[in-house]
């Protein structure tokens, strides 16, 4: 049987290269936000937020090309999974940048001559770290449409969300100075962000499933949790 | 209403056997849609369609359930329309042409022995891909065409409100209640189609089989007809054969898949399934292919 429908087919892969290069342009922004964080660079900081655009711009160029693939193309069956689960996915994209943002922002407020606690730093540092492998993870499982990879960001998550466990209670701790408690409070908003992106991850991660089952189930349901069932294959 | 029960009764115990009777309103839900009067389900076993030597179909085993829409896709030459032309016996008056295996309506053998080909045809009604209303008739008499020929006698007053009935049922009454005495040819595409389903619906069939009715109508014309195939299922079982895949994905509940092995061999059913699932998840990557149109 003779294949058809090359150009659509060429469009559709144009369309996920775009999407899932999101993720590549969030890992660039993670990258600097975490550098900023480190060292209280507030102009690194302000690059951070200027260059959202960027995603911002991704998310409506993919988003205008789904619209356009669904208005002309009429996709069923897996191109129809795909192109919605490129939807979800570019959406969780432009909110990792926001994150990315949300960070840059609360930098300032730590101040030039911050008290820092490393401890802290050294556990949001890894918080980072584990962000970026995890965005990373994604992309490849959505390339490959491996669901054991995607389902593996949900243990992955685990890690980031402990580290943010262990941040609140060091900011419990931190002690009477007020200084030092407004900082370990802007650092807890930080971990907070941080920890949402390993969300973000995670999400990815079912869309993968989805795409690949045509089931979607969220992997942990933050209401029951534990209980959530693996999707079928 | 007790007397609508016992007619009802009547009409399904006369099954092929009988004649025609009124037609009984029954108030049902039926998987999710309101169904005005219970149709009769297709139920095929084991088919096997031939022309002559050459082998058509093959080994189909299908259930096409009351008051649903049922569409069958496939690209050219892969049985579908001949599957639905055995559905009527009319694939029967192809010289040569014969069918193998059983054909159940309700739970009649419409290929035994004692069935009337004429009654069958009066029950599953068909559409075809150009109307085809008759060329000399006046749109009423067009309508009123099945009625006089299976029920001689009828008295004109009910003849005038079947006429009525089956052109507001097929959504033309307001469009042609004006020129009833003009010829149905001077209709346009789309309201010619609708004529020659009012004309299917007169004689109230369990079933109407439409081949391809959209495929010589314009956007306008094939999106009322699809509506009005909406509107039928609830007192008919459709059965529709469509190369419009879209069309199907609009218009039916459940789609059946057929296609050919390879060149020169008999056309099968790939897969079945509800409507949704066969254009989200289908289970087969041949259906995949051909819905998402890969090859075809």
């Amino acid at each position: 049987m003779a294949e058809a429908r090359l150009h659509y087919q060429d469009h559709l892969d144009n369309l996920e290269r775009n999407c899932l290069g999101g993720l590549d342009l969030v890992v660039a922004s993670l990258n600097r936000t975490m550098e900023a964080v480190e060292h209280q660079d507030m102009e690194l900081a302000e690059l951070v937020i200027a260059d959202d655009d960027r995603i911002d711009g991704r998310y409506l160029e993919v988003h205008q090309a789904i619209l356009t693939m669904l208005a002309t193309q009429a996709p069923v069956a897996t191109d129809l999974r795909l192109i919605s689960a490129l939807l979800h996915v570019m959406h969780s994209i432009e909110r990792m940048g926001d994150q990315c943002v949300n960070i840059s922002k609360v930098i300032p407020l730590t101040g030039h001559d911050a008290p820092v606690h490393d401890e802290m730093v050294d556990r949001i540092v890894l918080m980072g770290k584990q962000g970026r492998s995890m965005l990373s993870q994604a992309k490849k499982a959505f390339e490959a449409r491996d669901v054991e990879m995607a389902r593996d960001l949900v243990r992955q998550d685990d890690l980031i969300d402990n580290l943010n466990k262990e941040c609140f209670q060091i900011a419990v701790q931190v002690g009477e100075d007020k200084d030092t408690r407004e900082w370990a409070m802007t650092m807890m908003l930080v971990a907070r962000a941080l920890e949402r992106i390993g969300d973000n991850a995670v999400d990815i991660g079912e869309q993968v499933a989805f795409v690949v089952t045509g089931l979607f189930r969220e992997f942990e349901d933050a209401s029951h949790p534990g209980q959530a069932p693996l999707p079928s294959t | 209403m007790p007397e609508t029960k016992d007619r009802t009764t009547e009409r399904r115990s006369a099954g092929l056997a009988g004649g025609l009777a009124s037609a009984a309103k029954q108030a049902v839900t039926r998987g999710g849609d309101n169904v005005e009067r219970v149709a009769k389900r297709f139920a095929v076993k084991d088919v096997n369609l031939f022309y002559g030597d050459f082998h058509a179909v093959k080994d189909v085993t299908m259930t096409m359930e009351a008051n649903q829409v049922t569409a069958l896709i496939g690209s050219s030459g892969c049985g579908k329309t001949t599957m639905l032309r055995s559905l009527n016996r009319m694939h029967e008056l192809t010289p040569g042409a014969h069918v193998d295996g059983q054909v159940v309506l309700d739970d009649e053998d419409i290929y035994a022995r004692n069935v009337d080909p004429v009654e069958v045809r009066r029950l599953v009604g068909m559409v075809f891909q150009a109307p085809n209303p008759f060329p000399t008739m006046s749109v009423y008499e067009n309508v009123a065409a099945g009625l006089t020929l299976n029920r001689r006698g009828i008295s004109k007053s009910e003849t005038d409100q079947v006429v009525e009935r089956s052109l507001r049922g097929a959504h033309l009454w307001e469009e042609v209640k004006d020129r009833l005495d003009k010829k149905g040819s001077a209709l346009s595409g789309g309201q010619q189609q609708r004529l020659c389903i009012a004309r299917a619906i007169a004689v109230e069939p369990e079933v109407l089989l439409m081949d391809e009715p959209c495929s010589a109508l314009d956007p306008v014309a094939t999106l009322a007809i699809e509506d009005l195939i909406e509107d039928l299922k609830s007192r008919y079982t459709i059965v529709i054969v469509t190369h419009n895949m879209q069309q199907a994905a609009r218009a039916s509940d459940v789609t059946a898949f057929f296609n050919l092995e390879g060149a020169g061999e008999p056309g099968r059913l790939v897969e079945m399934d509800a409507t949704d699932k066969m254009f989200t998840t289908p289970s087969k990557k041949e259906t995949e292919d051909y819905v998402s149109g890969r090859f075809g």
